[in-house]
């Protein structure tokens, strides 16, 4: 999914990172967005609506909408459509709602 | 946090268009500027912007958005007296104007660090923009639904295709320019769905996508969207006169993304906290504040600039943006002749709206010009211009020689319905383009396909031979003269709406050569073969591709020439490079 050739932009982007969604190690681009890095590996679904647990993708990719909040590196309700990407970072679908706010 | 706020002059929310000129000004008067955005990277949503800004030189028309953010970018950088904190996010305006804001430090190989901050100003420029609106439909919470600008942001900013097929709702600029950066990431738009039975956007816009195939469908929406775990398809139907939705007329359209360009809303919450009197106003996005021409707002000292305060283009941001900063600055004793110093930035503000596109804005902005009558307000309200207001333009009553000087079109020009429903012109409409008979025979000359009027000047900026006259109203059609014209493709690579091309009848004596821009990869090289497609992107022939005339920059627009049997000329638009040439865009 990522853009090698584009007839107006070049990308400009960190090292290469691993990072585990869920149980899978996946690669992506250190300082991107979590969002993208996931998108570029094939993960559409980031997390479950609370009470009927429909999948849920993200929707603004502005830290607009609340509509990505996953949990990562065990801290929860993160925007992962913002948040920039580490190395071994670890990103999980956030289930069960929102609770855990504080 | 303990403590008292961090004392500046001037406090600006939002590193957008309109923020980041607010800041410029204001820095240049030597305001103590602090300005704060949320996002990492100054520009707002400039930075994923690659289309060519419409508008005048003075809002860099001709420009491409991103390259319009690092050249606001630098100019606030070289200011000393503006500071900016990226990874802020204004969490409160209180009323004691001191604003808090949640700080994110987050370097590889360093400690995240989240931290709050108060600040305070004597005056606010509060320019946050708006965000993407949703539409209620069956299922429009799968993932794979997003809106069009988040696609945007992840192909443009991000580098990673949304998907491999996209459905567009809207056909407002938005969507239309979405369309079309998702084709030039090598993305499939199955099509454009709009509700309204017209299309919204520039119609220079809708014929760039239309001539790559993708069809536009008005008086239609979405019924339903279909998947499991994420969009698998979508079924559209047709709206009625009375946008009544027609059964029977479902179609379903295969597509793993659903991009929503259903319109913005001011993000104004800040303002609400301020507690500036609001007004709703929906030809301006809905909540907006209640401002007059100088964009202060209600409260004293917090002036409003860019989206925020009324949905419109970034150019308009922008000159708003400078308004306000120069509003700000005047009202800490920096400006001394406000009147004379805003005029100019007024008069271009008035210009932008004056033309039939700025039609909502004016009908908005006059609604809430009534809506200041009861504010305290030393300025006048904001007195839109009207079309009838506009420099007239010189129209004499007789054809012109064909030595004269270039005509310009006349204002309140009518639309085909063909071209408004479709984005097709139809045949009296291309007629129109075309120089007279005897006149195309003689040599190259130029096709302004550019039959609507929007505000936008920079053809006759690229123009060096004087074929393409100065606008006397921004707001006009081009004022073409072939017999000035000598074929040069410059207007071919600078028209920001992709709609000049160049016609030589004359190259052999069964083609003719056509000049066409082409912001596609692979690009094709002298030599090669290619298919030509017309204006709906139907396929009508095959050519040879003469020249290929680029720029060092990938900001240019390259220019194809190609030869199209003689027949064809004036049904050509488009050429398709046959994946076996040069490797595909992957």
């Amino acid at each position: 999914m990522r853009i090698q050739d584009h007839p107006i932009l070049d990308f400009s982007k960190g090292r290469k990172v691993r990072f585990w969604f869920e149980d899978r190690e996946l690669e992506g681009y250190e300082g991107e967005p979590i969002a993208a890095a996931l998108h570029a590996a094939g993960v559409r679904v980031l997390s479950e609506s609370p009470v009927r647990h429909r999948p849920r993708g993200f929707f603004c990719a502005i830290g607009n909408c609340s509509s990505c909040l996953m949990t990562v590196d065990g801290r929860p309700n993160v925007r992962v459509c913002v948040e920039a990407l580490h190395e071994g970072m670890r990103v999980q679908k956030q289930r069960g709602g929102r609770g855990d706010l504080a | 946090m303990s403590g008292g706020p961090k004392k500046y002059d001037a406090i600006v929310v939002g590193a957008g268009p309109a923020g980041l000129s607010a800041a410029a000004e204001l820095g240049r008067a030597g305001a103590r500027t602090l300005v704060l955005d949320r996002d990492t990277r100054p520009g707002g949503q400039l930075v994923k912007q690659t289309h060519k800004f419409f508008g005048s030189e003075k809002q860099r028309a001709g420009t491409r958005g991103v390259e319009i953010a690092r050249l606001l970018r630098e100019e606030v950088a070289a200011l000393p007296a503006v500071e900016m904190w990226l990874n802020s996010t204004v969490l409160g305006f209180y009323s004691d104007r001191v604003i808090t804001v949640e700080r994110v430090k987050d370097a590889p190989g360093e400690e995240r660090r989240e931290w709050l901050e108060k600040v305070t100003a004597p005056v606010f420029v509060l320019a946050t923009g708006a965000a993407e609106r949703f539409l209620p439909f069956p299922n429009n919470d799968l993932p794979g639904i997003y809106g069009a600008g988040a696609a945007q942001t992840l192909m443009n900013v991000h580098g990673v295709r949304p998907g491999r097929r996209v459905v567009m709702v809207g056909a407002g600029n938005i969507g239309l320019i979405v369309s079309y950066q998702l084709l030039q990431a090598g993305v499939e738009v199955a099509a454009i769905v709009e509700a309204a039975p017209v299309i919204g956007g520039y119609l220079v816009h809708a014929a760039k996508v239309r001539r790559a195939g993708v069809p536009i469908l008005t008086s239609h929406t979405v019924k339903e969207a279909h998947g499991r775990e994420a969009l698998e398809g979508v079924t559209v139907w047709r709206l009625d006169e009375k946008w009544q939705p027609v059964p029977g007329t479902e179609k379903y359209i295969a597509a793993d993304v659903l991009c929503l360009a259903t319109g913005l809303s001011p993000l104004a919450e800040l303002l609400f906290q301020a507690g500036c009197q609001m007004a709703y106003v929906p030809e301006l996005g809905g909540h907006v504040p209640v401002h007059g021409e100088d964009l202060e707002t209600s409260v004293p000292g917090v002036f409003v600039a860019g989206d925020v305060s009324g949905v419109e283009e970034a150019s308009a941001a922008m000159v708003e943006g400078h308004l306000a900063g120069l509003g700000a600055a005047a009202r800490l004793g920096l400006v001394r002749d406000l009147a004379a110093v805003a005029a100019g930035w007024r008069a271009e503000l008035a210009s932008l709206r004056a033309g039939p596109s700025g039609e909502k804005i004016r009908r908005g902005l006059a609604k809430l010009a009534g809506q200041t009558a009861g504010m305290a307000a030393s300025s006048p309200a904001g007195s839109p211009v009207s079309p009838a207001s506009a420099p007239a333009a010189s129209a004499p009553a007789a054809p012109p020689p064909a030595t004269s000087a270039p005509k310009p079109g006349k204002p309140g020009r009518t639309l085909s319905p063909q071209l408004t429903s479709t984005g097709e012109p139809a045949a009296s409409e291309l007629e129109s383009s075309l120089p007279p008979a005897d006149r195309r025979r003689q040599g190259p000359y130029a096709v302004i396909e550019c039959f609507q009027e929007i505000p936008c000047d920079p053809c006759h900026k690229a123009c060096r031979t004087g074929a393409i006259g100065p606008f006397p109203d921004i707001n006009l059609t081009p004022a073409y003269e072939a017999a000035h014209c000598n074929g040069c493709a410059l207007c071919v690579a600078q028209c920001p709406g992709l709609a000049c091309f160049v016609v030589d009848e004359n190259y052999s004596p069964s083609e003719a050569l056509l000049k066409l821009p082409y912001e596609f990869l692979p690009l094709p090289a002298a030599g090669h073969t290619v298919d030509l497609l017309d204006r709906t992107g139907a396929l009508v022939g095959s050519g040879r591709v003469v020249r290929v005339v680029r720029s060092r920059s990938k900001l240019a627009t390259p220019v194809v020439w190609v030869t199209v049997p003689s027949e064809k000329v004036g049904t050509v638009r488009n050429i398709r490079v046959p994946a076996t040439k040069g490797g595909a865009a992957e």
